[in-house]
């Protein structure tokens, strides 16, 4: 018993290292000096990170990434929400479809993906080939079966369709039983969804590079076009970005554990004082660049 | 005066008929019960009665008004769940509050005192549904319906994800709440003791269709064919070529005969004052007996099929497995079927 303890902490010790090497290699490079013929850096430096961080394109491609994310995101949970809610609770025998049409994108490769998309609107009515706007399509697609499946897998857990059942009974109208007896209840579960999409189309390179490319640099493309130039520079650029996606898990492994703890009751406050906290952040962010 | 109506209702799903030309009328103040197996429709035609769900053919009247096609917020019905459906984002009090917030009306908060002093949950205003039990869900349930001042209350089983104490407890009180508002109550259930509770008349469903309407006493007395004979009383039905030549007599006419467990009696067969003017005398082997609580019951084995007879559980009365009986059937107890 004692000894195959021993013997799982081990292997999950392993793990742990394998997974961790790398990122400590990233991170200590991002932070060495001269590192050329010892185990270890012989010296630090931040001087990566302070050439990261006054480089103006660094910025702007911070600032692409997130306009691209916000609105493709933001598209998809306006799009998404009233859809599958209206096709959950009123249209069910839909259901197949929906399912079928948003687990597409699964099936298509990006290279492949971009390639069509780029023949179809390089010309004709649309023509938005090269512009951000087929980017944020391109996620909107992308992030399509996340979404999908956060939306639906909440809209169940609760038993939406019986809740709106009860809700109209005592005389509300559809849409004030979505707005006082559904949403409520589903939006810890859309935000879950909403940051894995967020983290993961932050990482999203191929659709970036192949329909925009330099034309409109995101952080990933940045970040590819600096792998030539310094190493170091990369490194800190890696690591800035991998604690971003981690405090992102970090905010959904936390709301998704909470909400199975507790569920659903005080997520208004919840979510209300998480708000809060990030804007506090921001604050003091905003204060700092001052 | 019908108070509600249901006139010659049909509905079916894709090529399955659920309700089958349903018609049954109750009167103001009554507490009717839908009782069935699970899947005979019972639930369709509750939530066909509330709206959520349309009917394909016929009629739905409540206080003569046709409410076949308005949406289920026109209709002045109230609901309960048999999964609560409460609103798990709101406390105790929005959840009752909810309809009367809906409507705009004045003295919700008075309203909702009321009604949770009702259905005995004082002190509980402020806790959220995942905070109660099952019972006590329930009664917000309950409380959330009725505080809407329903013309018809509908239940659908609202209480068998209960456990059994509590389960009567509730069926006492719901009682006293409905005789209380005086309120028009349509219940459903499977389980044919809590029909015959609670209820002043009793619909019994069978695939779709309403076979049996009456008094709970008229209908486990005359059960009108085999299906409730056997639905509601664990009657003996028996073939009637079969009867006959159990009972060496041919007096009685008709396709089967059906005789409830509780009016037969044994008698060992060594005995031999048999009352045979009155009785029919089987022949018998006792099969196995089991108790469930104060009620014995007896599984006979005869020539030809094999008897249910109950006996309430004296101290001292038994007979053992094995034993060789008469069974004495009372004629006038035979239903003919
Ligand atoms: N939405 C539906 N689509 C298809 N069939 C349904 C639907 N709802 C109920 N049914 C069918 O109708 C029959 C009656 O169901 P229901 O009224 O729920 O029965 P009960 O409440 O008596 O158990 C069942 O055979 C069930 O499979
Ligand atoms: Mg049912």
């Amino acid at each position: 018993m004692k000894s195959s303890l021993t013997f799982h902490k081990v292997i999950v010790g392993l793990l742990v290292i394998y997974l961790l090497i790398p990122l400590v290699g990233t991170f200590l490079f991002s932070i060495a000096g001269k590192w050329d013929h010892t185990i270890l850096p012989e010296s630090y430096t931040m001087d990566w990170y302070i050439e990261l961080f006054q480089d103006e394109r660094f910025y702007d491609a911070f600032r692409r990434t997130l306009f691209l994310i916000v609105m493709s995101v933001g598209l998809s949970v306006v799009i998404m929400l009233p859809t599958i809610f209206i096709i959950t609770v009123y249209f069910s025998k839909w259901e197949g479809l929906l399912q079928a049409a948003a687990m597409l994108p699964y099936g298509i490769p990006p290279i492949v993906g971009a390639v069509g998309l780029i023949k179809v609107y390089s010309d004709g009515p649309i023509q938005i080939a090269g512009t951000p706007w087929i980017l944020i399509g391109a996620y909107f697609i992308t992030i399509l079966p996340f979404m999908y499946q956060g939306i639906r897998s909440s809209l169940r857990t609760i038993n939406a369709v019986q809740l709106v059942d009860a809700a109209e009974l005592l005389g509300a109208t559809k849409f004030q039983s979505f707005r006082t007896v559904v949403f409520p209840n589903i939006i810890s579960g859309i935000l879950v969804s909403t940051l894995l999409s967020v983290a993961l189309l932050f990482s999203e390179f191929a659709f970036a590079n192949l329909l925009v490319g330099g034309r409109f640099e995101t952080i990933q493309i940045y970040l590819a076009d600096k792998l030539n130039s310094s190493g170091h520079l990369t490194s800190a650029i890696v690591i800035t970005y991998y604690s971003m996606i981690l405090l992102l898990t970090g905010i959904v492994l936390k709301l998704t554990f909470r909400n199975e703890k507790n569920p659903v009751v005080s997520n208004k406050k919840r979510i209300l004082s998480f708000f809060k906290k990030q804007h506090c952040n921001k604050n003091t962010a905003i204060e700092g660049e001052k | 005066m019908n108070y509600v109506t249901i006139d010659q209702v049909t509905k079916g799903y894709e090529n399955q008929v659920v309700l089958n030309d349903i018609s049954l009328t109750l009167k103001k103040g009554e507490f009717a019960t839908l009782l069935g197996q699970s899947g005979c429709g019972k639930s369709t035609l509750l939530r066909s009665i509330a709206g959520l769900e349309g009917v394909d053919v016929g009629r739905i009247l409540i206080d003569g008004k046709d409410i076949t096609n308005l949406s289920p917020r026109q209709r002045e019905v109230g609901m309960v769940f048999q999964s609560y459906a409460l609103f798990p984002n709101m406390s105790v009090f929005d959840n009752i509050a909810y309809g009367l917030k809906m409507k705009k009306v004045k003295n919700i908060k008075s309203k909702v005192k009321n009604m949770i002093d009702m259905v005995d949950l004082i002190g509980k205003e402020e806790s959220y549904p995942h905070q109660l039990s099952g019972g006590q869900q329930q009664r917000v349930a309950l409380a959330r319906a009725l505080v809407m001042e329903p013309k018809v209350l509908l239940l659908d089983e609202p209480l068998s994800a209960l456990d059994a104490k509590i389960r009567k407890s509730l069926q006492k009180e719901l009682k006293r709440i409905q005789k209380e508002l005086d309120i028009t109550t349509i219940f459903v259930t499977h389980d044919q003791e809590e029909a015959m509770t609670m209820s002043d008349r009793i619909f019994v469903m069978n695939k779709g269709k309403v076979v049996q309407s009456g008094s709970p006493s008229e209908i486990y007395t005359s059960p009108v064919n085999t299906f409730v004979a056997k639905f509601i009383g664990n009657y003996n039905v028996c073939n009637m070529e079969v009867f006959h030549k159990l009972v060496r007599s041919t007096e009685l006419k008709g396709n089967e005969v059906a005789i409830r467990p509780e009016v037969l009696q044994l008698v060992s067969a060594g005995e031999d004052s048999l009352d045979l003017q009155e009785n029919w005398g089987i022949k018998g082997v006792i099969k196995d007996v089991s108790m469930t609580g104060n009620v014995l019951r007896y599984e006979v084995e005869t020539d030809e099929s094999a008897f249910l007879v109950d006996y309430l559980h004296h101290r001292g009365e038994m007979f053992e497995q094995g034993a060789r009986v008469h069974i004495l059937v009372p004629k006038k107890e035979c239903i003919i079927l």
